[in-house]
């Protein structure tokens, strides 16, 4: 391996693992906060390329305009789903829990297949195999793109947990629930608020990818399935570990994919998971905080 | 001397006034209609809707001792059902070993991988979250790996030949034998299944899934309980994956490895039903697979994704509505009879 393609394999990776990153933040952020596995995380970044197909098909809109639209509406989604189902189970036993967000999973599957079928749907856009050559490196434009979309808004998340007053609030329950509620944070409402807003960066990744991937029912439940891995490795509930296990893990599946082929990388994510689970369970980052 | 009749009347009144005796004369009536109903049911296609209903019935068990009596986030529980599927065939296809010796050694297989699942991610002070995250993407990776292991069948599969029928392979022109087979199964797995409810082990996974902190600290080896809580439900699993496969004739990734058929066939029964509960699988069991073919024949035969949407809406509704199951219903109106019973001999 030359050391031109080791840069290009990172490169790649790093793609790759931008998106993870972003979708492992929505859900390392709902599980700090409410110690709840978002089983149906998948699902909202499928539903976040579904509307930039149709934001494409109906409206005319490139897909990088519709960002702000699966946003407001898959945080509505997130939202209603938490308001309405995940909160009536808050303190129930976590099989209740899993079973109730397989279920919301399986429905929301479901519904876009009874809608709009199970064939793939692909968005075509002039730049969609253009690439861009810097420093003998290839860099594909949609994928640069959905690279930095997803470190601004990962970013952007960032900052506001960090300084505004509702991040803060976050933050304060992530660390202690009975606290945050006898300094007079809305809890419930805090929750609502953070599983929208988990939903919501997942949707953004599903749309920056939406030039380069096909879209169907069950596409997200391979990100899905990833995320949990980088959650895990990122410790969970730790907002700067998901985001650094999520570049970890990118760059672990592009040498995989280098050395094995692409349809066994999930088996090197797979033994990350296990080396991780046997050594070092509490992840990357040993303490919590969100 | 006491009569036969004296001596039954005094075991019915028995049975009457303990609800988990009655949860099991529920079960074995319930599993006595199946059993006759050969009599009535001529068409091959209901017949085959009664024989699923009988093998879910089976692998509801199978994950309700885990789940139900454990509180163990075993989601993907698929991946024992898989694993003895492939056992099978192989075993069938490969060695010419029959089924009969193939069913029990589809158990080994399944609750050796459960060991080893088990001693990843079950020591004692490991979250159970992991439990439920790893098992996922083990399913995950084992299907990927099936698919490119071809002295499995790969991508594509294996099937069951078919060519002369006979007891010893297990292939049968009719139905009803494996009808027979399949409600065997279920006997074994409800005494099974109230055997563990009843012993010292069946109290050790209520006081794991209730606080498992609790637990420890009253000196219960948690790890080792969880472990053979598990190991017991994959094995169970294995068994009915080993009869799957002979039933079907067909094995392959994409159709085992999925969260889809892990909901239908092994987690929805016990759900509906009352999770943890004894005659959760049995209750649940009866109107899973039939509601389904209902809805399927009925209402939405050409349109895809109606078994995901009634799935989907089955485990919201049973979660949110139902957290007791049919047999929670079964449970009131019960205790209301008992309560008449009690004040008329009082």
């Amino acid at each position: 391996m030359s050391s031109h393609i080791f840069m290009q394999t990172i490169v790649n990776g790093l793609f790759t693992g931008g998106i993870y990153a972003l979708v492992a933040i929505g859900l390392t952020l709902i599980y700090g906060v409410m110690s709840i596995l978002n089983f149906a995380h998948g699902e909202f970044l499928m539903l976040g390329m579904y509307v930039a197909y149709w934001s494409f098909t109906l409206l005319g809109l490139d897909p990088y305009l519709s960002i702000p639209i699966a946003a407001v509406l898959i945080f509505l989604v997130g939202a209603f789903i938490q308001r309405g189902l995940v909160q009536r189970v808050a303190d129930s036993h976590p099989l209740s829990q899993i079973i109730l967000l397989l279920g919301v999973s399986m429905l929301i599957m479901g519904l876009v297949q009874f809608f709009w079928t199970a064939d793939p749907k692909m968005i075509h856009v002039p730049y969609e195999t253009e690439v861009f050559i810097w420093q003998d490196l290839r860099f594909s434009i949609p994928r640069t793109v959905a690279f930095f979309t997803a470190m601004f808004s990962a970013l952007l998340l960032y900052l506001f947990l960090q300084f505004t007053r509702t991040g803060k609030a976050i933050r304060a329950v992530s660390q202690s629930k009975d606290g945050a509620l006898l300094m007079g944070i809305d809890v419930k409402f805090i929750y609502m608020l953070t599983f929208g807003i988990g939903a919501a960066v997942t949707a953004i990744g599903g749309v920056v990818l939406t030039p380069n991937y096909r879209m169907t029912p069950t596409f997200g439940q391979a990100f899905g399935v990833i995320a949990f891995v980088v959650v895990v490795l990122g410790t969970m509930g730790n907002f700067i570990g998901a985001f650094l296990g999520g570049l970890i893990i990118g760059v672990v599946e592009a040498f995989a994919g280098f050395y094995l082929g692409g349809d066994v990388k999930i088996i090197a994510s797979m033994l990350v998971f296990i080396i991780i689970l046997m050594f070092k369970p509490s992840g990357l980052f040993g303490g919590k905080n969100a | 001397m006491r009569t036969f009749k004296n001596n039954l009347k005094d075991f019915l009144i028995e049975t009457f006034m303990d609800w988990d005796k009655m949860q099991l004369l529920i079960s074995f009536v319930v599993l006595l209609l199946i059993g006759l109903s050969p009599l009535v049911v001529k068409s091959p296609y209901y017949m085959g809707i009664i024989i699923l209903t009988t093998l879910y019935i089976f692998l509801g068990i199978s994950w309700n001792i885990v789940a139900g009596f454990a509180g163990q986030l075993l989601i993907a529980h698929i991946i024992f059902l898989a694993v003895g599927a492939y056992t099978t065939i192989v075993l069938n296809n490969t060695y010419g070993v029959s089924p009969w010796i193939g069913l029990p050694l589809a158990g080994v297989v399944a609750a050796i991988l459960g060991v080893i699942v088990s001693f990843i991610t079950l020591r004692y002070g490991l979250k159970m979250d992991y439990f439920a995250l790893f098992t996922i993407a083990l399913m995950v990776a084992l299907k990927t790996l099936f698919q490119k292991w071809k002295f499995v069948g790969g991508a594509v599969g294996m099937w069951v030949r078919l060519n002369n029928p006979s007891w010893e392979k297990m292939i049968f022109k009719a139905k009803e034998p494996y009808l027979y087979i399949a409600l065997g199964l279920v006997v074994i797995g409800l005494l099974i299944q109230y055997r563990i409810y009843k012993s010292k082990i069946g109290k050790y996974f209520l006081a794991i899934r209730e606080d498992e902190d609790a637990a420890e600290a009253l000196g219960i080896n948690t790890a080792f309980y969880k472990t053979l809580a598990v190991v017991i439900g994959a094995a169970l699993a294995g068994v009915g994956g080993g009869f799957y496969v002979m039933y079907v004739n067909f094995v392959e990734p994409l159709q085992v490895f999925n969260l889809g058929l892990n909901v239908e066939i092994l987690m929805a029964a016990p759900i509906i039903g009352g999770l943890g509960s004894l005659a959760g699988p049995v209750l649940g069991g009866i109107l899973n697979k039939p509601i389904v073919e209902f809805i399927r024949g009925t209402l939405a035969a050409e349109r895809s994704g109606t078994s995901l949407i009634v799935y989907g809406t089955f485990l919201i509704i049973s979660i949110l509505f139902m957290p007791q199951g049919v047999t929670g219903v079964f449970y009131k109106i019960y205790l209301k009879l008992r309560d008449r019973y009690v004040k008329e001999e009082l």
